[in-house]
């Protein structure tokens, strides 16, 4: 890194470049930072949300998006030339069925806790509030 | 163009709104400010519709906007930036173009 400017200072080099962007829900937002703000507020244009179940992803485009910068969880730069050679150890499928695995695994994964949470009430701890866990 | 200044121009435009517990609202924009509290207006009869709503700012995740609005914006902001320069320049040649002010009204005739 060549130069780092404290708080939002330093996007102004990622403007008008591809971005990765990942909010506290887990969502992946792919899209060019058009604009921010010293909250990283972010706009993002021709924007594609990929979701991405184990080894299978899928993506939509979504169009303009104004972020509110509190839900935002991080930002990277795509690299062009590694983005072109694709994704070798992901399969692509359509965004119905990816929709579909990810709605599974969010449920699979609500089982899990939801059994871990009964062993722990048994062995005394005391219950958890919220899910603040959103990943 | 501010992520806020992108907002404001959007306004009476249809919009699509997430909150952070994941409940969506797609309506016109009527108005919003600074803290990002906006007011929307429903938008035909899709959904369940609420003739209006207001949302505060803080529980907004983001909001999308139809793809023009973004391309207006920035026309429009190259526009008000000429409009500024030739304001400018006109203040420049101010002088130079009324230098006869104050010599008596038939001096800028020359025959």
């Amino acid at each position: 890194m060549e130069s780092f400017l404290p708080g939002t200072a330093s996007l102004i080099d990622s403007v008008d470049k591809k971005l990765l962007v990942i909010l506290r829900d887990g969502r992946n937002l792919i899209g060019i930072l058009r604009s921010y703000d010293q909250f990283a507020n972010l706009v993002l244009q021709n924007t594609l949300e990929r979701i991405i179940v184990n080894d299978c992803y899928g993506e939509k485009e979504r169009g303009v998006f104004i972020i509110r910068g509190e839900n935002v969880v991080l930002l990277g730069e795509i690299d062009k030339d590694k983005e072109q050679d694709g994704y070798p150890n992901l399969n692509k499928v359509s965004y119905e069925k990816i929709k579909e695995l990810h709605e599974q695994e969010i449920k699979d994964k609500k089982a899990r806790e939801l059994q871990k949470q009964k062993i722990l009430l048994e062995r005394g701890f005391s219950e958890e509030f919220g899910d603040y866990d959103l990943y | 163009m501010l992520p806020l200044s992108l907002l404001n121009a959007s306004k009476g435009r249809p919009m699509q709104v997430e909150l952070k517990n994941g409940e969506t609202y797609n309506g016109h924009l009527v108005n919003c400010d600074p803290w990002m509290n906006i007011s929307l207006q429903k938008d035909g009869e899709t959904f369940y519709s609420l003739e209006e709503c207001y949302i505060r700012g803080s529980s907004i995740k983001y909001l999308r906007i139809q793809d023009d609005v973004i391309d207006n914006v920035k026309e429009e902001s190259q526009r008000n930036k000429n409009q500024m320069r030739n304001r400018n320049n006109m203040r420049g040649r101010g002088r130079g173009r009324n230098s006869n002010r104050g010599r008596g009204a038939n001096n800028n005739i020359r025959s």
